[in-house]
Parts: C-alpha cells; structure tokens; sequence
C-alpha cells in the first residue's frame, strides 16, 4: 500500500510528461550554459542555439500545460519530437559534427523507443535523423562528402538499434509489469472472496449453532410425549427426557441397549402382525416391529393406540404416531416414534359414559313417574275431569314428552360421539320409509296450514337402518314445518343421482342466513332465523340428523335463501336392486 | 297356601317409591296379586325366597342386589327357577336389553312406561304364568 502510494506520487508508474521532459530540460540548459560559460568551446551559431532554448522552453511549459490532465498525455509525444528539433539546433550551433552535444539525442528517443508500439522505433530513428542532419535540413551544409554521409547514417542506424532495444525491454518489462498487476488483482479479488467466505461460514456456523439449540430445546421441552428413536431395526438411539418421564428408563440405560418392542406388549404386537397377515416366519424376522413400523415404512405417518410397558412392568395406554427417519438422500434410516399418554383421555371418556348413563337413568326416572301419574289421572274412573283439568294435563303431558325427547336426543349423540352408535343394517327400499314419515307428518302439517307435497321414485334401495333412517326422515319434515309460515308447503323428494339415492325436502319457510348455513350442523347452534321467530328447538335434530347419514357412508347438504326457502339433501350410497339387475 | 291362591301373585321391587307405586297399581289393575314391595335387591331377595311369587317385575339399577344379579339368583336357584322375571330398566339401548335376556329375564320393559299398557301386559301375561301349585 505504501509503496504503491510512492509510487504514484513519483509517477513511475506512469511519468507525466513533465517529469520525462525534466532530464531533457534541464540537461539542454546546462549545456547551454557551459558552452557559454566555457572559454573553450564556442557558440558558432548564437541564433540557432536561441531558438533551440525557446523551443525546449516551449515544450516544457507544454508538459507542464498537459501534467494534470491526462486525458491529453496522448498529445505528449510532440515534446519529444520538438525536442529532437531543439537539440538539433543545439548540436548544429555549437559546431555541428564536432558539437560535444550530440548524446542529448538520447534523451528523446528514450522517450520515444519506451512507448508501446514497434512504430515508436522509427519514430525514435527519424527524430535522430532530424538531429543529426539538422546542417543539411538547415541548408548550411550539403551531403558533399560520402564520410559525412556513412557518419551520419551510422549514428541514425545505432541510435534506430538502441531505440528497437529500449522498445523491446519496455515491451517485455511493461507484460511482466502488466502479469504483476493482473495477478496482484487476482490476489486483492482472491483476499476479498476468502474474507467473505469467512464471513458467510460464521454466519452459517452461528446459524447451525441457533438450529441445533432449538432442537436441543424442544428436545427438553417435550415432556408430556415420549419421543423415541431407533435403526432401522428399531435398535433405541434417541431416548427424550419424555420418554424417561413416561417410561422410567433413562436414556444411557436405553440407547444402543434395548429395541423399541421390549417397550410394548408382545401380546399386542402379534395380535397387529396378525391383522397385517404376515406370511408365517417367512421374510419377516420380527413380525412385532415390523408391525409397529408397517405404516412408516411404506411412507405414511400413522397414528394409533398402543400399550407401553413401564420399568416398574405397569402399563400405559399410548396414541403413538410413527415415522420414517430419512438421510439426505431419502433413503429410510430409522424411525421415530412419538407417544402420547392418552390415560387422562380415557378416564374422561369413561367419566362421559358413565355421565350419560347417569342422566338416563336420573331424567328418565323421574320422567316415568311423571307421565305414569299423569295417565293415571286421566284414567281416573272414579270422577269425571272437567275440560279445563283435562287441557291443563294435556300440556303437562306434552311438556313432559318434550322433555324426554331431549333426554332421548342427548344420549344418542352422546352416544355417536363415543362410537357406541350400532345401525341395524340390511336393504331397505327408501319409497316407503319416507311416506311413512310424510303421513305422520300430515296431522301437524296440517293443523299449522301447511301442504305436504311427496315427489318420489319407487325403487330405490340402501342398504339402512329402517329406524334410523325414519328418524332422520323425520326431523327434517318436523323441521321443515317448524319453520315453515302457515299457507307455506313442504315438498319431499327422492331421486337418484349418479351411484347416490337422493332425498331432498324443501320448504317454503323463514330461510337461514348464509353466514349460518355452516353452523346447522353444530351441537346446540340454533339459527337467528329459530330464536328470533320462537320456534322450539335446542339445536340438536340436525347433528343427530347427520350423524344417522354419514353412519350410512352418506352426507347431508342444504341450500336457503333467508325469506324464500330451504331445502336440506340427503345423498345415501345406492344399493343396486337385485330386480333392477336382473332386469337390465 | 297355594289351594287358596287363584291369582297369579307378584312382587314389585324398586328404589323409587313412585315408580314402585306405579307398577303397583298396574298389576292391580292386571288383576295380580300383590304379595310384596320392595326398596332394594336384597330385600326383594328375601321377599322372592319367602314369598315364592309367580312374578318379579324388578328394577335393573337399585342398591343392594341389582336386578339383573336378582335374575341370575332365581335362576340358579330350585325354589324359584321357574318364576316369570320382568325386568324394569331406563336404560334403552340394545346391549342392555341383551344384558337382561342373558342374565334370565322373560321380558324386560324400559321407562317411562305407560301404567296402562303395563296393566295390559301383565294381564295378557298371566294366563301363560299360570298359578304354581
């Protein structure tokens, strides 16, 4: 850096033409003044020696001109060319031939022979002709004798060889300096890259280190799973601090030690190979792993109920959800496995059963005596009720039967939602189930001033439950009419669309607001349309609705347009009708 | 005791007083006789092992024994293996109902009941009983 600053200052690098102009300068002035000076030597032509000085004098005000800018350093090579001029002068005036002025040539054609470029050598060579034969450009003198001739023309010849010398070194010096300078680019680029890469690898490093205490936090973190990890033959090599927690074991006494199966049920494990249908001891060294991973292995996180076996021998019912651990080239090289104690889960499922068996047991009860009294008023011989007694025990009755529909509606959803939700399953043709629902129906329709209409093809089977499929059948035409303005109409459909039978009942009721539709389905929701209109309902007849459909392997749907109308669907799988076969 | 009896005799038993009364009156009104009413399983128990009735009409869910233990008892037992049993239960579901004929039950009727359907019943059910002699 120092030496390269030096460097530019001194203008080695590249001289101003000042400072190659300088030698010349001031060498043609000491000559001037010597020869003036000296008692010997003698100024034959004063005048000549004048123009001379102003001439040099000019061409260094010139390079003094042009020193800072160097855009115009190309127009340089006139000083060395005036130069030639001025020292021809010099030489011609201090006696020509016999001047002692003759080497200052040299310095010019430095100039010129250093500037890249083979012409430079001529140019340099031509220069030296110009001084030296400055005598006879001058017209003092003529080429009279062959001696002058051969003198003159040598020096031109061996100042053209020295100039083509000087050319070829600076060429030569000038690539190497070049090569320097191109590698030292190199070097500075080459520096610049490593420091980057320097930079970028502690950034990455920081980042990695970031990952890895991340991992290694959430790796402490889970303490409520179990998060284990093995080979590919299920060889333990990952033992979390949950695990520890649910399990006991610590991870040194695990890892490397025990496969995965010492931690389950054998029992269980072979019962799940069973279902699996592994051909008996062929291929499958450990059928109880290999069950275990079944689903992982094939690509698929699978998720489900297993028992672990604690250090202590008790057990622990887990939801256990299975991957595949892959390497960098996707290839499968162990799995993980994440357990969650789903003991608490089951308790409270059990608690919800033994909940639900409590409310019917404590509603129904008290229900019973209530509708039994109740009759057995009505049926009292003994005194005849008046019409007012016999309307009040008339609500009574109905209240009470609305409640126990509700006590009913609870325990079957409670009932869906623990799984213990059995249909009766067999071919069912679809026609008669709905009319049988429509005449039901017909009465309350009919007293609320409402037109039942029936659309239905004859023929269509499912495969159902007869009772089921009446209640859901029955909601949605009780619904319907619920919400249904007198003069209004219910229209019950069935069709057949594609593979599915589809039963549509549309009214021309209240509607429900768009925002809402998705909603219906929900425990409990009731639509803005019910509450503001006072319809009863708690918000039950449509979850119980869809859960009868979709235990069918149907679905529910339904449209409105609030004011207009509803229409609910019903898509069930059509079952082909052994005559509709045969008769195809 | 039994030249005199022309009736077919029954025992009621039951937790809930009410409910009790009800059945009560029912087979009354079926035109039974009724020999006892009972609160709990073991009292029933000991009333059926005293009693001998032709018919129990007993509460599933009651303290002491429950009814379906009542039924496996009678079964099991010479004295009164042959009884009629009708099973009173709120629960409705299938597995219950099936827990109940497996257990010995004859017939097994769920609440809320109708007192005179249930009168009904029983007096269609007497003749096929018959008075044990």
């Amino acid at each position: 850096m120092k030496i390269a600053a030096l460097y530019k200052r001194l203008g080695v690098d590249a001289p101003s033409p000042l400072l190659k102009q300088a030698p010349t300068a001031l060498l043609y002035v000491a000559a001037v003044l010597g020869v003036s000076l000296s008692p010997v030597l003698l100024i034959a032509s004063p005048g000549e020696v004048a123009i001379g000085v102003a001439l040099i004098l000019a061409a260094t005000v010139f390079a003094v001109v042009i020193g800072p800018r160097q855009s115009l350093w190309d127009w340089g090579l006139i000083i060395p060319g005036v130069d030639f001029i001025a020292i021809g002068l010099l030489r011609d005036g201090t006696g020509a031939s016999t001047s002692a002025f003759a080497a200052l040539v040299a310095l010019p054609l430095v100039w010129f022979a250093a500037e890249e470029g083979r012409q430079y050598v001529l140019y340099a060579a031509l220069g030296t002709a110009i001084t030296v034969f400055m005598p006879f450009i001058l017209g003092k003198s003529f080429v009279n004798s062959h001696e002058m001739l051969i003198r003159g023309g040598f020096s031109v010849l061996v100042f053209g060889v020295a100039a083509a010398v000087i050319n070829e070194l600076s060429r030569t010096a000038r690539h190497r300096l070049n090569k320097v300078r191109r590698l030292a680019e190199q070097g500075k680029d080459m520096l610049a890259e490593s420091v980057q890469h320097a930079i970028e690898l502690k950034q990455s490093e920081a980042k990695v280190r970031e990952a890895e205490q991340m991992l290694r936090g959430l790796w402490y973190a889970v303490t409520e799973q179990s998060i284990i990890g093995t080979d590919v033959t299920g060889l333990i090599d990952a033992w979390a601090p949950g695990a520890e927690r649910m399990l006991g074991n610590r991870d040194a006494d695990v890892e490397g030690k025990f496969y995965i199966d010492h931690f389950h049920l054998p029992e269980e494990l072979l019962e799940r190979a069973r279902e699996l249908d592994y051909p008996a001891g062929a291929t499958v060294l450990n059928p109880g792993f290999s069950a275990l991973v079944e689903a992982a292995r094939k690509g698929d996180a699978e998720v489900r109920e297993w028992t672990y076996v604690r250090q202590d021998g008790s057990h622990i019912p887990v939801e256990l959800s299975v991957t595949a651990r892959v390497d960098e080239r996707g290839e499968t090289v162990g799995y993980l496995f994440v357990g969650h104690d789903i003991t608490k889960a089951r308790e409270v499922a059990r608690l919800k059963d033994e909940f639900v068996g409590l409310i019917s047991h404590e509603l129904r009860t008290p229900l019973s005596s209530i509708l039994g009294y109740l009759e057995l008023m009505r049926d009292e011989d003994e005194t005849e009720l008046s019409s007012s007694q016999l309307r009040y025990l008339g609500v009574a009755e109905r209240n009470a039967h609305r409640l126990l529909r509700l006590v009913g509606d609870l325990l079957f959803t409670a009932q869906v939602e623990s799984g213990k939700f059995n249909l009766d399953q067999h071919e069912q043709d679809l026609a008669p189930i709905i009319t049988a629902s429509v005449e039901s129906a017909r009465p309350v329709a009919t007293a609320a001033g409402i037109t039942l209409y029936t659309e239905l093809v004859e023929g269509l089977c499912v495969n159902g439950d007869a009772v089921r499929l009446g209640q859901a059948c029955d909601n949605l035409i009780s619904n319907a009419i619920k919400f249904t303005p007198s003069g209004g109409s219910v229209t019950v459909g069935l069709s057949a669309a594609g593979s599915d039978v589809v039963i549509t009942v549309q009214d021309t009721g209240m509607g429900i607001a768009a925002a809402e539709l998705d909603k219906l389905f929900s425990r409990f929701f009731r639509a803005t349309t019910a509450t503001r209109n006072a319809v009863p309902g708690v918000g039950l007849g449509l979850v119980i609705t869809r859960a009868i459909i979709r235990a069918h392997g149907g679905d529910m749907g339904v449209t409105s347009e609030e004011g207009v109308f509803t229409c609910f669907s019903i898509n069930l799988p059509m079952l082909e009708h052994a005559d509709a076969l045969t008769s195809a | 005791m039994s030249d005199s009896r022309t009736k077919v005799s029954v025992i009621v038993a039951d937790d809930d007083p009410d409910i009790r009364s009800l059945v009560a009156f029912a087979a009354l009104k079926a035109g039974l006789d009724l020999v006892d009413e009972l609160g709990n399983g073991d009292d029933a128990w000991d009333s059926i092992v005293a009693f001998t009735p032709d018919l129990a009409v007993l509460d599933v869910a009651m303290p002491g024994k429950t009814g379906l233990e009542l039924c496996r008892l009678i079964r099991a037992d010479a004295r009164v293996s042959t009884m009629h049993v009708v099973l009173l239960s709120a629960a409705v579901d299938e597995v219950s109902q099936q827990l109940g004929r497996d257990a010995g039950a004859d017939d097994y009727l769920t609440k809320p009941f109708s007192p005179r359907q249930l009168a009904e019943r029983l007096s269609l059910l007497a003749p096929s009983i018959g008075v044990r002699s």
